[in-house]
């Protein structure tokens, strides 16, 4: 037996990925679960509007954190920061009363915020004013309202990620990627034909699980469908991106899954799906910041929950856009590479990028 | 008449390793090449330099008569050695796909495969795999053929047909370049290169290497204690029949045994290719090249 354990400790040593792996992924899930893994809301964006928005603002105090005061706004004013996510909490003041509105679909915050008012106004009154409150979007506070078109992104990334990257990595386990380097076709061709299946699976993934989400979960979707499909779109682009790109960093299926799976679960934990990104310790925050899915659920939860407009969307649009230019540019440029090298490589057998064939 | 495809001092180096080195090559139409060397020797390094698949340190490749690119591959059929073919999809899936891909006009499976025309590759023994990917390779009628150890591990008669359709193909006037360890395949090539540690070593016809090599042919009762103290000495001996036949000379053969006292009839014969490649390969130092058949 001792002779079994010692080979394995041999082979482990040589399977660098893995062994990384083993000792990163404990640290990861650690530094992860302990500093973002946080349903406790301390700050929530609350914008004021209405002639007494001074003095009421003046009054709030944590968890509300105003970002904006405008005496000279209205309703209209407070539902267009909730809608485009400037806000989650909107206190309208008005001679001889308030109303406050808040952002449904951030659950946590309005489970927080809904204690504070009833902490800091037991008489249901704001700034001496009877306060109205009142839930936009999801009033019930439903689970599966913002579950579902998280979900849906999260799907994307296991079709565009995992499953593009191993079928790639099959073509070069079985050698035929070398075949298609011979024949009569452009890299962009090669790409194009491997990606489109995956994206039209994905593209049918899509539409099942918000269909099946507004039918069994009866999730609204009251936006407009060409925003959605623009923002699924460019997310779609940037997770085959990261599927390629996983393809290209990987000699076969052990290693791409292994990638894919480094890739896919910070977007599961850190992208705002489960835990809100407001909640998070400001050193893991920042992650949050560079992965799509970030991106993609703020423009599906706005489109499908709240109507936001293409103008409202457009620095998640915008970033998915970026991140999809840098991915998939990236992506494509080693996937060239590795179709035809155009400058001889130097590194030798070990880092498993290239060996000598003979 | 053109070159199919020419290499000029070619050399290819990973890291600190070379694996091809200074190499030159030619085929010309209707002629096959054999590219001979044990493994490691460079071989598929270089057929991969050839098609542009690498790119050299130095030297030049010429495919067609320009720098390998898309245009020139589109006039090669090759057959790497993991064949290239989708295990996944029949045999007649890969045929479709390939058709389409060079744009072939005739698209139905030729007879010879329609016996497995809805197998899955995967699920076929390899010498019809081999087969199956030879007539893929040459579905688009390619100028010029590379199949990089075309016949491993594929039967006598199998490996019989696949010869035939190279040498068919050459009759149409392609050229091909078919790398091989096996000596009786390298026997049917109209010309031969033989690398040895990532250097060509010697080319020319399998007589032309060949050349006026002879060996040693020994003769005796005592064979198991005349074999024992040649591999002792460090020759190659390989047992013909009754015969040992030692890469070496006659007289130096004599020398050792009467030192020995072994009684043996021993006589200067005409080496065969497999000999004359064993001693170009030992008498070749890693990187150098040391003879030349033809040249």
């Amino acid at each position: 037996m001792w002779a079994m354990v010692a080979k394995e400790f041999r082979q482990l040593r040589r399977d660098r990925r893995t062994l990384t792996m083993m000792i990163v992924l404990p640290v990861l899930l650690l530094v992860v679960f302990g500093y973002a893994a946080n349903f406790d809301v301390h700050d929530i964006p609350t914008v004021v509007v209405g002639p007494n928005a001074r003095t009421v603002a003046s009054n709030l105090g944590a968890p509300f954190q105003v970002v904006e005061i405008d005496p000279a706004g209205g309703e209209a004013t407070a539902r267009s920061h909730l809608r485009d996510g400037s806000a989650v909490v909107g206190v309208v003041t008005a001679p001889g009363g308030a109303l406050v509105l808040m952002d449904g679909t951030q659950l946590f915050s309005v489970q927080t915020a809904e204690a504070a008012f009833a902490k800091l106004a037991p008489s249901g009154r704001v700034g001496g004013h009877a306060a109205r409150l009142q839930i936009l979007y999801n009033p019930e506070l439903k689970t599966s309202w913002v579950m579902v078109p998280g979900l849906a992104g999260l799907i994307l990334v296991f079709v565009g990620t995992l499953i593009t990257s191993l079928g790639v990595v099959r073509e070069r386990q079985s050698g035929t990627l070398e075949q298609l380097a011979v024949m009569p076709f452009r890299a962009f061709q090669v790409i194009g034909g491997k990606i489109a299946p995956y994206l039209l699976v994905a593209a049918f993934d899509l539409a099942l699980v918000v269909t099946a989400g507004m039918v069994l979960f009866h999730v609204p979707f009251v936006g407009n469908v060409g925003s959605f499909l623009l923002g699924a779109g460019l997310f779609l682009l940037v997770t085959l991106g990261m599927g390629i790109l996983v393809s290209t960093l990987s000699q076969n299926q052990g290693q791409a899954i292994q990638l894919a799976f480094f890739l896919i679960l910070p977007q599961v934990l850190l992208s705002g799906l489960i835990f809100p990104v407001s909640s998070m310790a400001a050193g893991v925050r920042w992650i949050s910041y560079v992965l799509p899915l970030t991106y993609f659920i703020e423009i599906s939860r706005g489109v499908m929950l709240k109507a936001a407009p293409v103008g409202a969307l457009l620095e998640p649009i915008g970033l998915l856009a970026l991140l999809a230019v840098a991915v998939l540019g990236l992506a494509v440029a080693r996937f060239r590479r590795d179709l035809a090298p155009s400058v001889p490589k130097t590194r030798v057998g070990r880092s498993g990028d290239e060996t000598v064939a003979t | 008449m053109s070159r199919l495809v020419e290499a000029r001092s070619v050399t290819r180096r990973f890291g600190r390793a070379t694996a091809v080195e200074a190499v030159n090559l030619v085929v010309e139409p209707g002629e096959v090449v054999g590219l001979l060397g044990a493994n490691g020797a460079g071989k598929t390094t270089l057929i991969r330099l050839l098609l542009g698949l690498l790119q050299p340190n130095s030297g030049t490749v010429l495919l067609f008569g320009s720098t390998p690119s898309l245009a020139t591959r589109a006039r090669v059929g090759y057959v790497p050695q993991s064949l290239g073919l989708y295990d996944d999809l029949s045999v007649e899936e890969n045929w479709v796909f390939n058709a389409a891909v060079f744009r072939q006009v005739e698209r139905s499976l030729p007879d010879a495969l329609s016996a497995w025309r809805s197998s899955l590759v995967g699920d076929l023994p390899l010498g019809v795999q081999r087969q199956v990917a030879f007539a893929v390779a040459l579905a688009h009628r390619p100028e010029l053929l590379m199949l990089d150890e075309p016949t491993s591990g594929v039967g006598p008669l199998a490996s019989a047909r696949l010869w035939e359709q190279i040498r068919q193909a050459a009759d149409d006037d392609a050229g091909a370049l078919v790398t091989t360890h096996n000596m009786e395949e390298a026997e049917q090539c109209d010309r031969l290169v033989i690398m040895v540690d990532g250097s060509d070593a010697a080319e020319g016809t399998a007589a032309q290497i060949i050349g006026g090599r002879t060996v040693a042919e020994v003769r005796t009762e005592d064979w198991p204690r005349a074999f024992s103290l040649l591999e002792q000495a460090g020759y190659s001996v390989q047992l013909h029949g009754t015969a040992l036949r030692v890469i070496s000379t006659a007289q130096e053969v004599e020398r050792l045994f009467s030192a020995a006292s072994i009684a043996a009839q021993v006589d200067g014969v005409p080496a065969n290719l497999e000999e004359a490649f064993v001693a170009i390969a030992a008498g070749s130092p890693p990187g150098r090249r040391t003879a030349t058949g033809a040249r």
